[in-house]
């Protein structure tokens, strides 16, 4: 291809066809939502479970089902057939040094009404090996499905505890990232997803078992949940409501996992979409030798990357910092948190901030980087950014945890004490705001609602 | 962009025929778009689907002011941008929501059927960094200015002038010999 005209014809020729029955489906799910606008629902729809959860009967009668659900699970401790209790499963994972395994990933979408709601589309897959070893860390390899055939290696991940880092390596992009962390950081990053967090959370909730299946030639015995607060915690990306479905199958000889399915399936009420998420956890090699050689990253030479630092926790505190911070430099708060800017880093965003700013901390810093090259502006600014980078977290964080979060840094100065810059839901009963000379206190949601009603318009 | 104003216009007043004169108008447009930047089918189909639901659903508060087509490629551009945030979320805590690319199996009920010259582009596109494949995609697909893209972007005309040149290197480098004509 010879010149930027070549390309141009290439965007021009590229040709895209809609398919008629798709077509008319699309605009069939579009024209019923003009039907049903957005006025009619809540801006933020909770989930069935928690609204059932907010009356005080309903939480009284859950009371009584998780002491039931307790005695269940005792009596499963004490009488299944086999004699196999998932926390002595739990304790024989914990004593395993080092495995293998492998997760197979599909994903699919639905609609939830309008003509076929069940027809699956949107079909993806995917696949992630581990090998986690409890002196080292976890290494995993991602693979997506190549359009030429076979699997192709999309990422590969280091999480090494012992050196209190966490490294993404995208060998297609020729990127990386590198986080540094500290020890609970280390804690959250290992137990993810892992056989022993997946028993953990099993033993939390209601489950029951499955009896003896064999599975590979192998004698199992299964457990299942199915109570969706088992994820409630972890998956948390919009959605109106959340079904689980979680089996695990357990050797009856070793006590060890032998395959872990996983469904979910996530309710997207606006959108009338459902998304399905199943995993199988399979492959497993139970206390495999391990070097440390198996936990060294390769990143080669031409390969860019960024470091990240994080504070060593995310509070209401971190926050404040990183606004505090913010205004050295730029005089005013930001229009919008988090810094991060959809898709560049943190150091970038911050950098063309302060390039238009002539407070002392803003000059103070461009003297500093006058002159240096991109890795050791970026080295320079590890440090620097950690409570920026601890804001933008939290305020992530806030709305992961559907905490009914606000901003007003474009009408809020440091100067307004009387006014809400930073607002988050405690409870039904409490918000915490974070005001313009960044004091902070606890208000009832109507105290907020006069508040809010008095800011600038 | 008269013509835009009036659709809006209309659809503010309720007529349902003037929803499907958008949808016709704009979804091929969309949906390349968006196949570009996401480099998958499904996922661009699943982002303008959603886009024309949020539409179809928040039409009482669109502005008459503004640009119709600005106001579906801005809307496009954040739901990928969404997306993608969320797929990083999730890949630090395992597999889940790490970024797939679709199964060549595709259902009855698919909605896009791309020409095997989109279906390159894509594949070349999906090598540039996002940042990238968002300017050369911004510029080529919908004729934007530098500084509309800068304004979307939220960074300097300058940037997003060097993130072009980058790109269509790039692209150059990858395409070599594959198309000609």
């Amino acid at each position: 291809m010879r010149s930027a005209d070549d390309i141009k014809r290439l965007f021009r020729n590229a040709e895209l066809r809609i398919h008629p029955d798709g077509d008319e489906r699309v605009f069939e799910d579009v024209l019923q939502a003009r039907r049903h606008p957005m006025e009619d629902q809540p801006a933020t729809p909770d989930s069935t479970w928690r609204t059932i959860m907010r009356s005080p009967l309903t939480k009284l009668a859950a009371a009584a089902v998780v002491v039931i659900a307790c005695l269940i699970g005792l009596s499963f401790w004490r009488t299944t057939g086999s004699g196999i209790a998932l926390a002595d499963v739990l304790a024989r994972i914990e004593q395993v040094k080092a495995y293998r395994s492998t997760t197979s990933a599909q994903f699919w979408s639905t609609k939830v009404t309008g003509e076929d709601p069940n027809k699956p589309y949107n079909f993806k897959e995917a696949h992630d090996t581990w090998l986690i070893s409890k002196e080292y860390g976890r290494k995993s390899t991602d693979e997506e499905l190549d359009p030429n055939g076979g699997w192709s290696k999309t990422a590969e991940s280091y999480c090494l505890p012992p050196k209190r880092t966490y490294i993404d390596i995208w060998p297609k992009q020729k990127r990386y990232r590198r986080t540094e962390f500290d020890d609970r950081w280390a804690e959250q990053f290992q137990f993810q997803d892992s056989p022993d967090t997946l028993v953990k959370r099993i033993l939390k909730y209601k489950y029951e078992s499955l009896g003896r299946s064999t599975i590979d030639g192998i004698e199992v015995e299964g457990f299942r949940t199915t109570d969706p607060n088992h994820v409630i915690d972890i998956i948390n990306r919009g959605e109106s409501e959340i079904q689980a479905d979680i089996k695990i199958w357990v050797d009856v000889k070793t006590q060890l996992p032998v395959r872990c399915d996983s469904t979910y399936v996530l309710f997207y009420q606006m959108e009338n979409k459902k998304k399905y998420e199943h995993f199988v956890k399979h492959d497993f090699q139970w206390d495999v030798p391990v070097a440390a050689a198996d936990f060294e990253p390769v990143i080669p030479e031409d390969y860019t990357g960024i470091v990240i630092k994080y504070p060593a926790h995310i509070t209401e505190e971190t926050a404040i910092e990183g606004l505090k911070l913010l205004v050295e430099l730029l005089g005013k708060y930001p229009e919008k948190i988090p810094i991060e800017a959809d898709f560049a880093d943190v150091g970038d965003t911050v950098l063309r901030l302060a390039e238009k700013s002539e407070t002392p901390a803003a000059m103070r810093l461009k003297e500093e980087i006058k002159g240096l090259t991109d890795k050791e502006i970026g080295n320079k600014l590890v440090d620097f950014l950690m409570p920026i980078r601890g804001l933008d977290l939290f305020y992530m964080r806030l709305q992961w945890y559907k905490k009914d979060r606000a901003y007003y840094g474009k009408i809020v100065t440091p100067k307004d004490a009387d006014k809400v810059l930073l607002r988050w839901k405690v409870s039904d009963k409490e918000y915490r705001v974070i005001f313009g000379d960044l004091h902070a206190e606890t208000v009832s949601p109507e105290k907020l609602a006069e508040l809010e009603r008095n800011l600038p318009k | 962009m008269i013509e835009d104003k009036l659709l809006i216009f209309r659809f503010k007043q309720g007529r349902n025929g003037t929803l499907r004169q958008i949808y016709d108008k704009y979804k091929v447009e969309l949906l390349k778009l968006s196949v570009v930047l996401t480099g998958d089918v499904n996922t661009a189909e699943d982002i303008v689907h959603d886009v024309f639901v949020k539409f179809a659903q928040s039409a009482e508060r669109i502005s008459l002011t503004g640009s119709l087509k600005n106001y579906l490629v801005t809307s496009v551009i954040n739901r990928i941008r969404n997306y993608r945030r969320d797929n990083n979320r999730h890949c630090e805590t395992g597999l889940e929501g790490v970024e797939v690319f679709s199964s060549p199996e595709r259902g009855p009920y698919q909605w896009a059927v791309l020409s095997e010259q989109l279906t390159l582009l894509s594949h070349a596109l999906r090598e540039l960094p996002y940042e990238q494949r968002e300017v050369v995609s911004l510029r080529m697909e919908m004729d934007m200015t530098f500084r509309r893209i800068a304004t979307l972007q939220n960074t300097s005309t300058n940037t997003v002038k060097g993130r072009y040149r980058y790109a269509m290197a790039r692209l150059r480098s990858l395409l070599n010999g594959e198309v000609e004509k």
